[in-house]
């Protein structure tokens, strides 16, 4: 009754059945082990069940029917639909864009596997048959497959990029731009080189790419960007001793700050003075709507460094507690500029005004209104 | 032997057409008719034909000129191609020997409209460039749209007595003669400001200002609407511009720079005071209103409101509008009186404000039983998710009928 393949099968389905047993009540379960483990089990059920039905597969001679001659072309769609089932799977208790993987291999799989099946029986002609689905299938197949080749080689690429320094990475771009120049104007004045010669090329400089790139992805990113992220240059907080090495220099040309200026506040010999569109002459106070996100540009015309510090109010932080909502720009020296995007929920009240003001400079201060 | 065959066809098509055509001219003359009579309208406060400013006085003399020129055109095209479609309608004649290229006719056709293009384009730009002239700008006054209405705050502006702040919503207020720049901007999605009369229309997009200049020759009051979908209620974001001449202007300046004046103890403003600190103030702002303990009182819209901000309620009854001027503050006739009145005496008569005969009662009492019955906001709290559980717009607050009365009351002492 079992061959001896089943036999094997079956001890292979008790085994990940003990395992999973043991791994719920022995082990703290996470929700990904037990997925695993219970895929494992109905994995090697599955094919239990098939081995023992088929009785591993063998057919007794002299009953070899007309039907089994002509077999199936072998496919590879089964093992994507699986590998995408596990990722359904699996991404069900990790994260989406596994699970979407996983239902894109699936969708895949079925397109190609139900096209490859019916193409199959067109004919009994088998070439006709492949070129059949091949007239069917490879309008969709190679603009996809062009897509998500471009894809990976833009990303491996990026991630080289991320992970060398500047110059190694303007080095790389003129020797990269200067080798594919080559190997085009050698195919162009070689035309009779072989297709698997040109092929090969190609191959090898995409497995290399691809593979720079996982490398890349190992190493991380070069250790000025990861410090740059860990600063969150967008919001300032640090109004103390400076910190910030790689603010980001550009968010004042940015097009929303560039059009959206409130006002501009500027120290010049130790006085700090605001202009505001369309009013004429220095304030010593600008009106901010409430609600809503305002540029300030700051402009230091002393010299030395200085930076503006906006007092937007107290916070509370526990019963009859409270600390000053605090934000800065950058230390900026003689000459410069900065944004400050300033966002105020509630009205001024009369008493506690929201200020800018210059550390380290006293009695200078401008008064930010909001109505 | 094909072409008799189309023809025996064609026969009983065009005498269907016909039929159609018949019980079709009676339906098109009619709908003709009615579009024509109703550029004669007499009450249409957003005609984009009749310019009360400089601004809109410019794009006035663009368009008219461009307008006969296109309408010219469009005749000319409209009844060569009527002429073209009768005259030469399939009637089973033999189809007519084609050609193909005429070089000399259409460089023609092609340079004719070039030309006409050409002058347009010249007096457009001239005309845009002059709508954004703003180095003579004399005041400004800060715009910012929300759903769905718009906010107007005024930063201090010696020159006319702005001493502190003003904010204000639903009408824009402006004195005559004087060049008042917009500086436009919105809290959730685009809007676009639009007061025919004054000027043309402009975005106001978040995150970023954009500028629009007004000025108004006379006093009166001049409507507006949004003119950029915004959402749901978007129909209903309205705005009006009120001109002030300077005399007035400062008169209502001075008023909206009062300081808050608390209801008397014992009567209903005052027990209506109450139910505002309790049901309005999470959103609401009434500047130098007050607690019990004398602590001031700061909304919290930002907390309860998509947009983070609802309107300042401060000096409500000099307003002619509420609820984003989707409705009147005073009944029919008040402000027919106000709207109708001469130059002269506009002034005067919309400094009074709303007092308790003219108040549209009707409307404001409905508003606070419950808004989103009025006009339609995202204010069902079942379905806030999306926004986080904030509303866009006033949710039904459930108040009852003494507690509106209350709040009627205290509301026509915001003056």
């Amino acid at each position: 009754m079992f061959t001896p393949g089943s036999k094997y099968l079956i001890a292979i389905t008790g085994l990940s059945a003990v395992s999973f047993a043991l791994y719920m009540l022995l082990v703290h379960p996470s929700a990904l082990g037990a997925v695993a483990l219970i895929g494992l089990v109905a994995a090697t059920s599955l094919i239990t069940g098939v081995a023992l039905f088929t009785r591993d597969g063998h057919t007794p001679e002299g009953q070899t029917s007309a039907a089994t001659v002509d077999t199936p072309t072998p496919s590879m769609w089964p093992l994507i639909a699986a590998a995408g089932l596990s990722l359904v799977l699996v991404g069900t208790v990790t994260t989406p864009i596994v699970f979407i993987l996983g239902i894109v291999a699936i969708l895949a799989a079925l397109v190609e596997w139900t096209v490859q099946a019916w193409s199959e029986s067109a004919s009994g002609d088998r070439s006709y048959n492949e070129g059949i689905r091949e007239r069917i299938l490879n309008p969709v197949e190679y603009p996809i497959l062009a897509a998500v080749g471009i894809a990976v080689i833009i990303f491996s690429f990026s991630r080289v990029m991320l992970a060398i320094s500047k110059d190694a990475g303007a080095i790389i771009f003129i020797v990269a731009a200067a080798v594919i120049s080559l190997v085009g104007l050698l195919i162009s004045v070689r035309p009779q080189l072989k297709k698997s010669i040109v092929s090969a090329i190609a191959v090898v400089a995409a497995i290399g790419l691809v593979g720079a790139g996982i490398a890349s992805m190992g190493f991380g990113m070069r250790e000025d960007l990861v410090v740059a992220a860990e600063e969150d240059h967008y919001s300032h907080q640090e109004c103390g001793a400076e910190k910030s090495d790689h603010f980001d220099k550009g968010v004042s040309e940015t097009i929303s700050a560039t059009s959206g200026a409130d006002a501009t506040i500027e120290l010049l010999d130790g006085k700090l003075t605001a202009q505001v569109q369309g009013i004429e002459g220095l304030q010593d106070s600008i009106t901010v709507r409430r609600s809503n996100p305002s540029n300030i540009i700051f402009r230091n015309k002393d010299a030395g460094e200085f930076r503006l510090k906006a007092y937007l109010g107290k916070k509370q932080i526990a019963d009859g507690v409270s600390e000053d909502l605090i934000t800065c720009t950058q230390l900026i020296s003689e000459g410069a500029e900065q944004w400050l995007t300033l966002t105020i929920n509630k009205p001024s009240v009369s008493g506690e005004p929201y200020t800018l003001s210059i550390p380290g400079l006293e009695g200078q201060s401008i008064v930010v209104v909001v109505p | 032997m094909n072409h008799i065959e189309s023809t025996s066809d064609a026969v009983p098509q065009v005498h269907m057409l016909g039929r159609v055509m018949r019980r079709l001219k009676p339906m098109v003359l009619g709908a003709a008719g009615t579009v024509f009579l109703a550029s004669c309208a007499s009450n249409a406060p957003q005609d984009t034909w009749v310019p009360k400013g400089p601004n809109a006085q410019k794009i006035d003399s663009l368009q008219k000129p461009v307008f006969a020129v296109a309408g010219i055109i469009g005749v000319i095209v409209a009844v060569v191609v009527t002429y073209s479609v009768i005259k030469f309608r399939d009637r089973g004649q033999p189809i007519p020997k084609q050609s193909h290229g005429n070089p000399a006719l259409e460089i023609t056709l092609t340079i004719i409209p070039a030309l006409i293009l050409a002058v347009v384009g010249v007096f457009t730009f001239r005309t845009v460039f002059d709508l954004n002239k703003t180095s003579d700008t004399q005041m400004i006054i800060n715009v910012t749209g929300q759903q769905w209405w718009w906010e107007y705050d005024y930063p201090a502006n010696n020159e006319y007595g702005i001493t502190q702040p003003i904010i204000t919503s639903g009408q824009l207020v402006i004195p005559v003669g004087t060049k008042v720049m917009l500086r436009q901007t919105s809290r959730d999605v685009i809007h676009s400001y639009w007061i025919p009369a004054l000027n043309g229309k402009r975005d106001a997009v978040p995150g970023r200002i954009t500028i629009n200049r007004l000025e108004a020759d006379e006093p009166g009051i001049y409507a507006g609407q949004c003119t950029e979908f915004c959402g749901l209620s978007h129909a209903n974001m309205r705005m009006e511009a009120v001109a002030l001449s300077k005399e007035d202007f400062a008169k209502w300046v001075s008023n909206q720079l009062k300081t808050y004046a608390a209801p008397a103890e014992n009567t209903l403003a005052k027990e209506g005071e109450t139910v505002f600190l309790n049901q309005c103030t999470r959103c609401h702002q009434v500047n130098g209103l007050t607690r019990a303990d004398g602590t001031p009182v700061i909304a919290a819209p930002d907390e309860n409101v998509w947009s983070g901000a609802a309107p300042n309620l401060s000096h409500l009854m000099s307003r002619n509008t509420f609820a984003g001027a989707m409705f009147n503050l005073v009944t029919p006739e008040c402000r027919t009186d106000v709207w109708k009145s001469e130059s002269l005496t506009f002034g005067a008569k919309y400094l009074a404000g709303v007092d308790e005969p003219c108040l549209n009662q009707t409307d404001l009492r409905g508003w606070l039983r419950n808004a989103p019955a009025m006009k339609p906001m995202y204010a069902n709290p079942a379905l806030l998710a999306a926004t986080g559980g904030k509303y866009r717009g006033m949710p039904n607050l459930g108040l009852s009928e003494s507690d509106i009365e209350k709040l009627v009351a205290y509301l026509l002492t915001l003056k």
